[in-house]
């Protein structure tokens, strides 16, 4: 199937434009997008930081990762599905976007990077549970690890800076705010075709 | 504040950073970012303690010192790179209503971080066995978790002020 019209496909579908013809869907999900990520970004620096030696070297490596990547996990299914639904909004932009491109593939690397640590030194853990440290490549994937999430966070920042009034030529942005959301009257075009912009 | 903001923005720094904004801002911002992940990640790692939840095999005091600086720290790093982003965009920060709402939320939490920080070294004993079980205690670290997420709506929303209506400067500019 084209690509394009998939990527057309989803733009159009019920949940996006519902999305785009609000002021507060957008900036909601946005919000969610980086309290998830908040989670998902300190709770992987914690046990990151025992992999290294740096923190917390005196407590079992398996008792926090069995603790605290449990929540990271559910941190990062939440910060998937609202990227996902933020992605629908807008999508033939966001696909031809290089940051958002950047911070896909950064994405994969930190899967492969996660792969590799359970492959290599996860194998090992019995052996080094107590340790300060996890061995070389352990700490070689728990730096690496830090890194690239630093590095997602800056290619998901640079989206919203490059991406801005990609399409504003389709449609006029929201008008309307709180007020008219309280006084049920909103002064909005009724499905304007650009999310808010995001910056 | 208008005005001030206003001055501020023909200010050396702050036309420094407008002339390069196409890559501080979105730096800055992500710093900003860096920030709240490490500052929510060590908060999260208290408060569970606090609940129960997690870390169990450490003690409260022993779960404070060894998340409090990094809180402390993340704290530091938000204070800097946030009031960079304020020299670099002051109207678009000063002249919200969503920037004052989030500094009023982050005055609160600093004051709980703080208090919490001090009653603990101070009565570590009451805090393990007695100030732990307190229903006001549970849910009042419940309630932080509530703080960080409108602190992190509010600061998204700086981008978007003017749903806040006749409540926005910004609409009235």
């Amino acid at each position: 199937m084209d690509l394009t019209a998939w990527l057309k496909g989803l733009e159009d579908s019920g949940l996006a434009v519902g999305i785009r013809s609000s002021l507060y869907y957008f900036p909601f999900l946005e919000s969610v997008h980086v309290m998830a990520l908040a989670v998902v970004f300190g709770t992987i620096v914690v046990v990151d930081l025992r992999a290294l030696g740096i923190a917390s070297r005196h407590r079992p490596f398996t008792r926090m990762s069995s603790e605290l990547l449990k929540i990271t996990w559910g941190a990062f299914l939440v910060s998937v599905l609202t990227g996902t639904v933020m992605f629908t909004t807008n999508a033939r932009v966001y696909a031809h976007n290089t940051a958002f491109q950047v911070k896909m593939v950064l994405l994969l690397i930190a899967g492969i990077n996660m792969a590799v640590f359970h492959l290599s030194a996860g194998r090992t853990v019995a052996r080094w549970d107590q340790a300060p440290a996890a061995p070389g490549i352990g700490r070689l994937t728990a730096g690496l690890s830090i890194g690239l999430w630093v590095g997602i966070i800056l290619a998901g920042r640079v989206i919203g800076f490059t991406t801005t009034g990609a399409q504003a030529k389709e449609a006029p942005p929201p008008a309307g705010n709180f007020d008219d959301f309280l006084n049920n009257s909103p002064s909005s075009s009724p499905a304007p075709a650009q999310p808010p912009t995001p910056q | 504040m208008n005005n001030f903001a206003e001055w501020l923005s023909t200010t050396a720094p702050s036309v420094y950073m407008q002339i390069h904004e196409a890559w501080m801002i979105p730096v800055i911002q992500s710093l900003h970012i860096v920030g709240i992940g490490t500052a929510v990640g060590s908060a999260l790692m208290i408060a569970l303690r606090v609940l129960g939840w997690v870390g169990t095999d450490q003690s409260l005091l022993e779960t404070q010192r060894r998340f409090g600086p990094w809180l402390a720290g993340a704290l530091y790093l938000l204070l800097a790179s946030g009031l960079l982003l304020v020299v670099a965009e002051p109207v678009r920060e000063l002249v919200t209503f969503s920037f004052w709402l989030k500094m009023a939320c982050v005055a609160t939490m600093t004051m709980i971080v703080v208090t919490y920080q001090r009653s603990v070294k101070q009565h570590e004993i009451e805090w393990e066995h007695t100030f732990i079980r307190r229903p006001g205690v549970r849910v009042a670290t419940l309630l932080t978790f509530v703080l960080w997420g409108c602190i992190i709506i509010l600061g998204r929303l700086i981008a978007y002020d003017h749903i806040w209506g006749h409540l926005s400067p910004a609409t009235k500019a």
